[in-house]
């Protein structure tokens, strides 16, 4: 989906410029940016640039730089209309909907912008391709911004990223002495850059160097544990809710039903749902694969570091970006990161 | 005209012959209302009143039989306890009460049938089409409530070293003795984050903390953890690091059958407080009336010299504010609230007092709540969920404090908590004793 | 309309008749559009039966697409979905999204001798096997089909019981765990009377379906017992599926997804896997 230009152009723009194009852009298209609802950070639909807020104002607060939940949901929905079921007696119709609006996302984190290149390996990368993923992908623009230094829970070098990290995004912002740093990294990105209002500069983002905190295991070390009593162990705190896999920005897991929209109408949809549930598994005779919590909490982690790359090409990368929402939104403090670090420890 | 459209649920053995008894002798009756037949008025759940609002009724209408001369004995009992509980909800949430009416018919009162159904169609025509059918094209703004802040009370330091090693000296006494075979408290994790932990021997007994942030309540973790398992030998007594608001659970839990009294030791803690995340002291804290816990096997009391100053009664100032808005701006408040409700379930899971083998409304099979991440099925969820703990949340706010959307969720509790202890002079928790409406299928239906 | 895989073709029911206690065979029709997709099908694969309204689940397609073109599907009943489709009856239409998965390598198979072994509503899926085998005889070695179920009123196919007998140099052993006064066969589980007949490993591969409990202990049997190797033992899979596209996760087994590494599977792949659906 991104590909870098080579002959890469860099604007400097101040935050007046940003506000007038953000403007310009929530006129023609629908505008998605970071907003501070009920106290928290959401990427929400906004009117104009005045509502956006990419900073969390009180440094005491837990939640960082980043939103509370991911862009995902702007491409894989909490639930989705799959198509509508028409039904009078022996007559049935079906009725395909599709999404099908503009949309530009603006204040990507550079970890959402991963989990959504992530997402690209399983909805569009391998066959069949999903429509309803691509159509949205299609039709939205990111525009990223680099995070001004990593959170408590944030670990996103340790996955192969960084907070400036420009990769999957059309154009990319950097924060700089009150003015912004702009590089369309897309053709996509390009076509949203106003012509020659802008002023050029060969100014580059410089690169900080970010040391990874610590080293995840790779995709050979997770079979050899399959069997630890380790995972029993660790998941006696969970709860079994699904906050951790909603809130991650890849975690895919969904459910597919039936319901009544009104008499002789019905839909199929599409919601999230996640293999943390206790009946997730459970198969119409009542048998319940997956009812230990240790065997729950195990199967979240494999399928982050170990399934999901496997099953979809990743190679030696896992499917997580580092965001740390997890750990801060666990109501019992399970954290993703000592159980890497743990099962990095010689036995 | 407007015509209202109005759902009747009657009762087999006497409103519904009453409406019958009405047809024949040809007394008129307003077209508007559909009839539902149920056995018994007692049969009417929240889930099926909630489901015709859901689904665009102006109006339900719930007649029975007079009271003491229900078939079942008790069953109108059941719906006369239980439906005005469910109505003060519903007005919590911005539906006008006068939309819900409960009356009692008797087979032979044709007359009286017409007339309470002529009655209540005009007080519903009255009030106009009903807003709480939610239409997908809907917008939500800002809701124009301004809820006081609570005052703030910053947190001070304190000292919990005594109470830490009250904790520990205790903890080992009681696993090395074998009087329990495993302690539920507190640690603190690598990345400095209070959390749950499970301590099996004696030696373990070292990361047990207690600070300003034990947060969670531990009782959470014992229905699974003392259930009994068929072939396998009954679990040893469990000890439950708990504070005054989490030992009130205990009490619940085993009125509701979940496990016995001596399977769990409760090694209760004299609490100051415990802080949130932004500094402050949690705002349910602030009012809290107990420093001691009611459920108590061993008192960990620590220095209370340190005690922190709170407020001295229970002030509500949201709920007061709700409370005074118009109903329609009542509903705007709360839809924008859950409208950013994912559906995690973090508020069901922590909850003590939410375990159902398999919650009412995540059934594959459920036909009054869709599973989709949607509006309405968001606040079915949690109005339904609020009143399924009615007469049993004992107010120790891990759901609001689980929730990763800041959804204020603790004041439905909160509001269904006051009504019934005006309706009833109960408050859950402060003695091993059922909640006084039925609201799931607990107590004498569960397993001893 | 078939061009997103997440939308059924609609087929007309011909035919609904009873099975077993509670297992119906339904034979589908596919409607005009559907029927591309489903004209060729191989053994081992499945599709979504839509009961509209009340949703969709996966079953093993239970015929070979030579004996078409009708598609035929063993349902038991258990649940919601399964429910109102054995309230359905012939001329109703259902949503049918499929052929998914990958198939039995019949191909890899020839001049082998086969072992069949089906725990109950588990002979669905091997059904299509069977008639390959029968209509391509001459291609294959000695078909032995061992055939198991709870009770004797729960054994699934026994009209065809004839016909598989009476094939040249095919066997059909049965047994049940609870017989009745009427039963004239064995009894016992099918492992026991799979360690009575002690079936030689010599140019053989053996092709299980039951209760995932069933093909631990049958498969654990076969290769400590009898000598036979695992990469020569094929099962097939069923989980709890949503999509069958890959894309929604839930059929998980280890790495492999059962709805495209699957639903058939060697033993070698599978390995320790399997106790994960226990």
């Amino acid at each position: 989906m991104s590909k870098f230009n080579a002959d890469q152009k860099r604007w400097l723009i101040s935050q007046a410029e940003l506000e007038a194009w953000l403007d310009g852009i929530s006129n023609a298209r629908t505008l998605i940016a970071p907003r501070r609802v009920s106290g928290i950070l959401l990427y929400r639909p906004v009117e104009n640039s005045r509502a956006i807020a990419c900073h969390n104002q009180s440094s005491g607060s837990i939640h960082t730089e980043r939103p509370v939940l991911s862009v995902k949901e702007f491409f894989f929905p909490p639930t989705e209309r799959l198509f509508a079921i028409n039904k009078t007696g022996q007559e049935i119709y079906l009725e395909e909907t599709f999404p099908d609006w503009e949309t530009v996302i603006f204040g990507v984190r550079p970890c959402d912008a991963h989990g959504v290149e992530l997402l690209d390996a399983l909805f569009l990368d391998t066959n069949p391709v999903d429509i309803f993923y691509a159509r949205r992908r299609r039709n939205t623009t990111l525009i990223g911004l680099a995070c001004r230094e990593i959170g408590p829970a944030c670990f996103c070098t340790s996955v192969g990223g960084a907070p400036d990290d420009a990769h999957s995004v059309d154009i990319m912002l950097y924060e700089t002495h009150g003015d912004y740093l702009v590089e369309s990294m897309t053709e996509k990105g390009r076509f949203l850059i106003p012509g020659g209002e802008w002023k050029e500069t060969t100014d580059r983002h410089q690169k900080s160097a970010y040391a990874g905190q610590f080293s995840v295991p790779d995709n050979g070390k997770w079979p050899e544990h399959f069997k630890d009593d380790y995972w029993t162990k660790i998941s006696e705190r969970c709860l079994s809710c699904r906050a951790c896999a909603y809130i991650c920005p890849t975690c895919r897991c969904f459910a597919v039903r039936d319901e009544l929209v009104k008499k002789g109408e019905f839909e199929r949809i599409r919601c999230w749902d996640s293999c943390a549930g206790e009946n997730y598994r459970r198969v119409a005779g009542g048998h319940k694969p997956r009812s230990e919590k240790g065997e729950r909490l195990r199967n979240r982690f494999y399928c982050k570091f170990y399934y999901y790359p496997e099953q979809y090409g990743l190679g030696t990368d896992s499917a997580c970006t580092g965001c740390g929402r997890c750990i801060e939104v666990c109501p019992a403090g399970v954290d993703i990161t000592e159980v890497l670090m743990d099962l990095e420890k010689p036995e | 005209m407007y015509q209202p459209r109005l759902i009747a649920f009657l009762c087999s053995w006497c409103s519904y012959t009453g409406a019958d008894t009405a047809g024949i002798a040809r007394i008129k009756s307003p077209a508007n209302i559909r009839v539902v037949r149920v056995p018994c008025s007692g049969r009417v759940s929240p889930e099926l009143v909630m489901r015709a609002f859901d689904q665009g009724a102006d109006g339900v209408l719930v007649l029975g039989c007079h009271i003491g001369e229900c078939h079942y004995d008790t069953g109108n009992h059941r719906a006369a306890k239980r439906l005005p509980i469910l109505r003060s909800l519903l007005s919590f949430a911005g539906l006008e009460p006068e939309r819900l009416r409960l009356d009692w018919v008797s087979a032979s009162e044709g007359e009286r049938f017409s007339k309470i159904a002529e009655e209540f169609t005009g007080i519903v025509r009255a009030l106009g089409p009903v807003h709480w059918r939610i239409n997908s094209s809907a917008g939500h703004t800002s809701n124009q409530i301004l809820i006081a802040a609570d005052e703030e009370i910053p947190f001070p330091e304190t000292d919990c070293t005594a109470k830490t090693n009250s904790i520990r000296i205790k903890a080992r006494e009681l696993l090395a003795s074998g009087q329990v075979g495993c302690v539920i408290g507190y640690e603190v994790s690598h990345r400095g984050r209070t959390r749950p932990v499970f301590v099996y021997s004696p030696e373990q007994a070292e990361r047990l903390v207690w600070n300003p942030d034990c947060t969670n309540n531990l009782t959470t973790y014992l229905p699974a953890k003392l259930r009994s398992v068929k072939g396998k030998e009954p679990s040893k007594p469990i000890a439950v690091v708990v504070k005054p608001c989490d030992s009130k659970a205990i009490n619940v839990m085993v009125a509701e059958n979940l496990y016995k009294r001596d399977q769990v030791y409760a090694l209760g803690v004299a609490c100051d407080g415990i802080r949130s995340a932004d500094g402050n002291m949690q705002t349910h804290c602030v009012t809290c009336q107990e420093s001691v816990p009611i459920v108590c096997d061993a008192l960990i009391s620590g220095d209370t010299s340190s005690h922190i100053q709170r407020l001295s009664s229970y002030n509500g100032k949201e709920i007061v504010a709700l409370q005074a808005a118009p109903p329609a701006e009542r509903m705007e408040f709360w839809l924008e609230q859950f409208d950013r409700c994912i559906r995690c379930y973090a508020c069901r899971q922590a909850c003590p007092l939410c375990n159902c083998p398999e919650c009412l409304y995540e059934r594959d099979e459920s036909t009054f709540i869709g599973l989709g991440i949607r509006l309405t099925e968001k606040r079915t969820f949690h109005l339904g969920r609020a009143y399924h703990l009615a007469g049993r949340c004992v107010g120790c706010n891990e759901c609001e404090r689980a929730c990763p959307m800041n959804i204020p969720i603790s004041l439905l509790n909160q509001r269904l908590a006051d009504e019934i202890e005006s309706a009833f002079d109960f408050r859950a928790g402060l003695a091993v004793a059922p909640s006084p409406i039925v609201t799931i299928l607990s107590g004498e239906y569960r397993e001893g | 309309m078939n061009q997103n895989p997440m939308i059924p073709s609609l087929g007309k029911l011909l035919e609904v008749r009873d099975l077993a206690t509670d297992i119906k065979l339904f034979r589908i029709k596919m409607l005009d559009g559907g029927s591309k997709a489903f004209h060729t099908f191989q053994p081992g694969q499945f599709a979504f039966v839509s009961a509209f309204g009340l949703g969709e689940a996966p079953f093993g397609i239970a015929n070979t697409s030579g004996r078409g073109p009708v598609i035929d599907f063993a349902i038991a009943r258990l649940g919601s979905v399964t429910t109102a489709l054995h309230e359905l009856g012939e001329g109703d239409i259902v949503g049918v999204r499929g052929p998914l998965g990958n198939w039995f390598p019949m191909k890899k198979f020839i001049g082998k001798n086969i072992l069949v072994l089906g725990g109950g509503i588990g002979g669905a899926p091997l059904r299509p096997v069977i008639q390959y085998v029968l209509d391509h005889r001459s291609d294959y070695g000695r078909l032995t089909i061992l055939w198991a179920a709870r009770r004797p009123d729960l054994l699934v196919f026994t009209d065809e019981y004839k016909e598989w007998c009476a094939a040249p140099d095919t066997s059909l052993h049965l047994t049940v765990d609870t017989a009745d006064e009427n039963w004239k066969h064995e009894s016992g589980l099918i492992t026991q009377l799979l360690e009575k007949m002690s079936p030689s490993p010599d140019n053989t591969v053996t092709i299980t379906c039951g209760p995932p409990i069933m093909i631990h202990f049958v498969t654990k049997m076969l290769q400590e017992k009898m000598g036979f190797a695992e990469k020569d033992n094929y099962v097939t899979l069923e989980a709890r599926m949503h999509c069958g596209l890959g894309k929604c996760g839930r059929c998980n087994l280890g790495e492999k997804l059962v709805c495209v590494d699957g639903p058939v599977f060697n033993m070698e792949e599978v390995g320790e896997l399997l106790e994960t659906f226990l």
